[in-house]
């Protein structure tokens, strides 16, 4: 049985760690360590970068704390209404949009991991080849124009509804399911749709966390489509707003630009825009993870 | 296997598919836009009689679609005094489609090319109107400016003629409206750490021969710094555009990033190629020499620009480009910060061997397209009336730049001033209210050129002499046209990027001593094998050919 | 995609347990309506997404027949007249274009060889941390660098690389000559693909974590009776459990191995490092700031997406052959 609902199972381990496996356990923490710091330094950095002030960082004083605390770039951040509605149109893109790519993608990785299904090569071959083919921006454009989904939500979680890389993930892990539970409900006289609802999504928790977390993290940090489709500035997802700030503020050495009419280049911008664009993330991910738990749990009681 | 039922049905999807699209996009361009002369018919609102000088005002209601590049520093607002101004001098509401600056090159080329561009397309650079010619897309506005008294005055009392033929295409006709200058304006050149100079008791240089003396006379000084650490190498794919362009200016060249790859040679009246000629390897033997010296940090050419700014911050370099405004609110404001007693200026462009002269064609700034679809429209030719009044008088280029007289400005003898309370790009931080932010005035997308009194009428002190010494230097001549035909262009372009990044490559081999002077010639031969030839021959084609097309 | 991939009936020898294996399969119009009977509701599952991909992804791809009619910006968006495979020779018998295409292969190996394992270990190495919290941590702070812009972990990597930048700093202490790594064509994929393995191996993670999650601890139990060490637990129970999800992302990656970092390499590389750094999508870009050449881009694309499907289905069946596992 799939061990996530056993998380208990600790308490049956018995066999003590031999010598061989505790070197290995030192080496092991030895690597993560490393990991942690290679991967934390630059992180810390971004962060002290967007607390510190102007000189400090162009005279490039900021390592790992914040040099002449400044809080400057924050406050005309947050003090700009534009950037709380396009926060708003954010949150609102990213959630309507996984929900729709979840339930869409759930339901066709499903109907694709049932191996004897006629056509099924078929079924999976249209999606392999949009990975490979695809339109040019300019017929995208054409199209949700003609279909009247411009400056609309629409335009933002429709077109990218399937992500094949994550269809066929997902597809991978069903196959992985034991079959004998599908049949056994198939017995009890359950739909392919109240199996699929009731048997198999309740086991595959870690899988469809894993897909939200994917498929949030993805429309969290997008920007092109609501670029293309949205005519209006108000209607504009943070990452718009952000990027559009950041080349303001780097903008002088563009060739082309009236350097004169873009001033104050702000020097931690894309710090604090990281921060800020990160953060939201990273305090949901803990939710998510509670679904990877049992695999820890796991980790915990084997040694 | 193969079953052929699988086939079958994936055909019928594609011709469905097909069908689909086709009715999608069957509305398209390609219907002709009608008797394009007779204007009789689109004349909605347009005035009767309209001359240079005078106010346009629709005689009814009108309003006018216009792309506006959403600039971060000063967001659009509904509420900005300018769009109310606007219609309640001229009658003509403007409906503005937001596009960020950050993406506004591609999001303009995504609705000209799906034909869902609006009326208006502003900030558009020279020569990228050229893709849009062929299609038919952008109107020929050559052809109307008979509707654009303010326009034609300003070409005829300026002489612009020659720069306004530069930007015709092969048709003979121009499709960009540019901005008009009286006066060049220039923007970069070095600046030095004015205090160290004084320190070591040298006076700042006017030629590139004292450039090398002053910062070899750093050096002596500091022998750890590499005097000049330039920026400006990123973002581009010109490697130190800014000091390329400018010095390249002092020996008559085209480099950095007024780079083309056809230079007109005056002296034989042909076209050549400007990465092989003799000014361009005498500039490149000019930075190699700074380079081999240790004068010039050797990361300038691929470094980014806050790693350049660090330097100079840092006290590793003591030499940097500039532009007046960088040179004002990044190295100056920071510096005295950080660096007690420091002092940095900018020098007007080092003279060369090409003498005391600025490039041709400076004059024309970017402009607007303006769509085809206009044309069709029965309020054409207000649009033009409109379009004249607003970016060309004389009262709607200081409206657009200074706002409303006793609101935002006041002016007395020829000077313009900000009321109280009113700040221009940091003028004054304590004032409550900003011009651009605020108001909407000085916005980019609406504020091009003018006369001298009116484009200086904004600079401060450092860029007021600065542009003065420049504004008295002589201008090249301009290259006689000698547009393409749109299949020679898609040849011609994909010929040019190879060169170009050969070109650029080998000026960084050069120019850092990773290849001899010596192999120049092998270096041209390179040049060759990459169609260098044919390029230059399909311009000179095209040149001769403009010539007996149009006189 | 080409019809011979799409054939029926596979063996199976994952870890999971599987249905029995095909009948055999059953042929003509009877058997559409007796698998149509049987398996409607699964097929009514699929209506949606079906339209899904053809409206929000085959309609579009008509535009592609710009490759061979010539596109002007402003025109008909399916060209004006045909052109037949002249964007094509175009390509082919432009010399950059094959040292583009050398680089980008070059470049997907390279990532390859590279992305794709480390995900795998760091994964099986966290799953081997007995401590919960700290195994969390870890995993956390992992994830940072994917969250990350490209245009941050680009300066990121040219600080470190600089010539007073810490590298340089340890090679000089080592009696070493600083070197200018920026502007050596020889360290140009080094950089790249270590910087490119420093932003994804965390977040790689993910999923090996998940299907780990999902391994029965039976079978644990069964080999440790059966006198297994860790080692032979890790080899026998833990990598056949994960080899689905390796296999998939293998397959996966293979397919998409021409689909190399375009901003990051644009933001790394210079003229000097153009003869390594130089990949297809970076050489578009520059030829298309001059114009703006669609059709020959389409050319290009198409030429990349049958290298791309070639290469995914052969991936694909050499998989299926060895393994087992495969997408289709």
């Amino acid at each position: 049985m799939v061990s996530i609902q056993t998380p208990t199972r600790a308490a049956t381990t018995v066999t003590g760690p031999t010598r061989g496996y505790r070197v290995f356990q030192g080496v092991n923490a030895v690597i993560l360590t490393l990991v942690v710091v290679v991967t934390l330094y630059p992180i810390i950095n971004i962060v002290a970068r967007s607390l510190s002030g102007e000189h400090q960082i162009r005279a490039g004083e900021v390592t790992l704390w914040p040099k002449g605390f400044n809080l400057t770039t924050y406050k005309i951040v947050f003090q700009d209404g534009t950037f709380w509605r396009s926060y708003g149109n954010t949150v609102l893109y990213t959630v309507l949009s996984t929900a729709v790519a979840m339930a869409l993608t759930t339901i066709y990785a499903y109907v694709l991991s049932k191996k004897d299904l006629r056509g099924r090569t078929f079924l999976v071959g249209i999606a392999v080849f949009t990975m490979f083919f695809s339109g040019g921006l300019i017929p995208n454009y054409v199209l949700i124009t003609s279909l009247g989904l411009k400056n609309s939500i629409w335009a933002i979680a429709l077109p990218n509804a399937i992500s094949v890389f994550n269809l066929l993930v997902m597809k991978a892990f069903f196959e992985n399911m034991p079959a004998e539970l599908e049949e056994a409900a198939q017995i009890d006289g359950l739909s392919t749709y109240g199996t699929l609802l009731r048997i198999v999504l309740p086991l595959s928790k870690a899988v469809i966390a894993t897909m939200v977390l994917f498929y949030s993290v993805s429309f969290w940090n997008s920007w092109f489509s609501a670029f293309l489709y949205m005519d209006r500035a108000d209607l504009m997802p943070v990452t718009v707003y952000l990027r559009n700030l950041i080349a303001g503020a780097t903008e002088g050495g563009n060739a082309g630009a009236a350097a004169d009419q873009l001033t104050q280049a702000a020097a931690n911008i894309q710090s604090v825009t990281i921060v800020l664009t990160a953060l939201p993330i990273l305090a949901v991910y803990p939710f998510v993870q509670r679904y990877f738990v049992s695999g820890v749990m796991l980790g915990a009681v084997k040694g | 296997m193969t079953n052929t039922g699988q086939l079958s049905r994936r055909s019928l999807l594609a011709a469905a598919g097909f069908a689909g699209l086709a009715v999608l996009t069957g509305c398209g361009s390609g219907d002709d836009v009608g008797d394009s002369k007779d204007l009789s018919k689109k004349r909605n609102g347009a005035m009767k009689k309209y001359n240079a000088g005078e106010q346009f005002k629709a005689t009814k209601a009108l309003s006018f679609s216009v792309l506006h590049n959403n600039n971060p520093t000063y967001p659009r607002k509904q509420s900005w005094l300018f769009w109310k101004e606007v219609t309640k001098r001229t009658g003509i509401t403007l409906q503005p489609v937001d596009v960020p600056l950050s993406d506004y090159e591609k999001k303009r080329s995504l609705l000209i090319g799906s034909g869902d561009a609006p009326f208006l397309i502003p900030k558009t650079y020279h020569p990228s109107e050229v893709a849009f010619v062929s299609s038919g897309a952008i109107l020929p506005v050559s052809e109307y400016v008979h509707l654009m008294p303010n326009f034609q005055d300003k070409v005829k009392r300026w002489k612009l003629e020659p720069e306004l033929d530069s930007i015709r295409q092969s048709d003979g006709k121009y499709y960009l409206l540019p901005g008009l200058h009286e006066k060049p304006k220039s923007g970069y050149s070095l600046s030095f750490r004015t205090d160290i100079l004084e320190k070591i008791g040298v006076s700042l240089p006017t030629t590139w021969d004292e450039v090398y003396d002053v910062l070899k006379a750093i050096k002596a000084e500091y022998p750890d710094s590499y005097p000049l650490s330039d920026r400006w190498s990123t973002n581009t794919v010109f490697p130190a555009a800014a000091l390329l362009s400018y010095l390249g200016q002092a020996y008559g060249v085209r480099a950095g990033w007024t780079y083309e790859n056809i230079t007109f040679d005056a002296k034989t009246q042909k076209f050549v190629f400007t990465g092989a000629t003799d000014e361009f390897r005498q500039v490149i033997e000019y930075l190699r020499k700074l380079v081999a010296e240790k004068l010039m940090d050797p990361e300038s050419f691929t470094q980014t620009d806050d790693n350049a700014v660090k330097k100079l911050l840092a006290e590793k370099s003591f030499a940097i480009s500039a532009n007046p405004q960088e040179l004002v609110q990044k190295y100056r404001y920071n510096l005295e910060r950080q660096v007690k007693g420091a002092k940095i200026e900018m020098i007007p462009v080092p003279i060369g061997p090409a003498g005391e002269i600025v490039l041709g064609g400076i004059r024309l700034e970017n402009g607007l397209m303006i769509s085809s679809k206009a044309l069709k429209s029965d309020n054409f030719v207000a649009l033009m009336q409109f379009t004249d009044w607003l970016f060309y008088s004389d009262e709607g280029q200081a409206f657009c730049k200074w706002g409303v007289e006793g609101v935002t400005y006041t002016k007395s003898g020829g000077q313009y001033k900000l009321k109280p309370g009113i700040s221009l790009m940091g003028s004054d931080p304590k004032a409550p209210k900003d011009l651009q932010k605020d108001y909407g005035f000085f916005n980019g997308v609406f504020t091009y050129g003018g006369s001298w009194q009116l484009v200086s009428s904004t600079f401060g002190p450092d860029e007021k002499k600065f542009q003065d010494v420049m504004a008295r230097r002589k201008q090249t001549p301009i290259a006689p046209a000698h547009p393409l035909r749109s299949a020679e262009q898609e040849q011609a372009s994909l010929w040019e990027t190879p060169l170009t990044d050969h070109m650029n490559q080998n000026t960084l081999k050069f120019a850092l001593g990773k290849r001899p002077m010596s192999e120049w010639d092998d270096y041209v031969t390179e040049l060759k094998a990459k169609n260098m030839q044919q390029l230059v021959d399909l311009h000179n084609k095209a040149y001769e050919r403009y010539k007996k097309d149009n006189g | 995609m080409s019809s011979s991939t799409m054939t029926g009936s596979q063996p199976r020898t994952g870890a999971a347990p599987d249905p029995p294996p095909d009948k055999k399969r059953p042929s003509g119009r009877r058997s559409w309506r007796r698998s149509l009977r049987r398996d409607w509701q699964l097929y009514s599952l699929a209506v949606l997404p079906i339209l899904f991909f053809l409206v929000f992804r085959y309609l579009p791809m008509i535009g592609n027949v710009i490759a061979f009619r010539r596109f002007e910006p402003g025109g008909s968006i399916l060209g004006e007249e045909w052109v037949g495979l002249r964007y094509v020779q175009m390509f082919l018998s432009d010399p950059s274009f094959w040292q583009v295409f050398r680089n980008t292969l070059w470049m997907g190996l390279l990532t390859l060889l590279f992305c794709f394992p480390v995900p795998i270990v760091l994964a099986l190495l966290l799953n081997e941390v007995r401590r919960t919290a700290l195994k969390r941590f870890v995993q956390s702070i992992s994830y940072l660098p994917h969250f990350l812009s490209i245009v941050i972990v680009a300066g990121i990597t040219v600080q470190m690389l600089a010539s007073d930048g810490p590298i340089n700093h340890m090679l000089t202490a080592f009696g070493h000559d600083p070197v200018r790594f920026i502007q050596e064509p020889g360290w140009f994929r080094t950089i790249y693909v270590g910087s490119e393995v420093w932003q994804t191996a965390g977040w790689g993670t993910i999923l090996y974590l998940a299907a780990l999650s999902t391994i029965d601890e039976d079978l644990y139990e069964a080999a440790r009776i059966d006198g297994a060490n860790r080692w032979q637990q890790t080899w026998h129970v833990t990598l056949p459990g994960i080899r689905p999800t390796m296999f998939t992302l293998l397959i996966l990656n293979i397919g998409t191995f021409m689909v190399v970092g375009f901003e990051k390499i644009l933001l790394l590389y210079n003229p000097l490092t153009y003869p390594t750094a130089d990949v297809i999508s970076t050489y578009l870009y520059r030829t298309g700031v001059e114009s703006n050449s669609f059709s020959y881009a389409a050319a290009i694309g198409l030429f990349e997406a049958v290298i791309g499907l070639l290469l995914i289905t052969s991936a694909n069946r050499l998989s299926r052959k060895t393994v087992g596992t495969s997408l289709w």
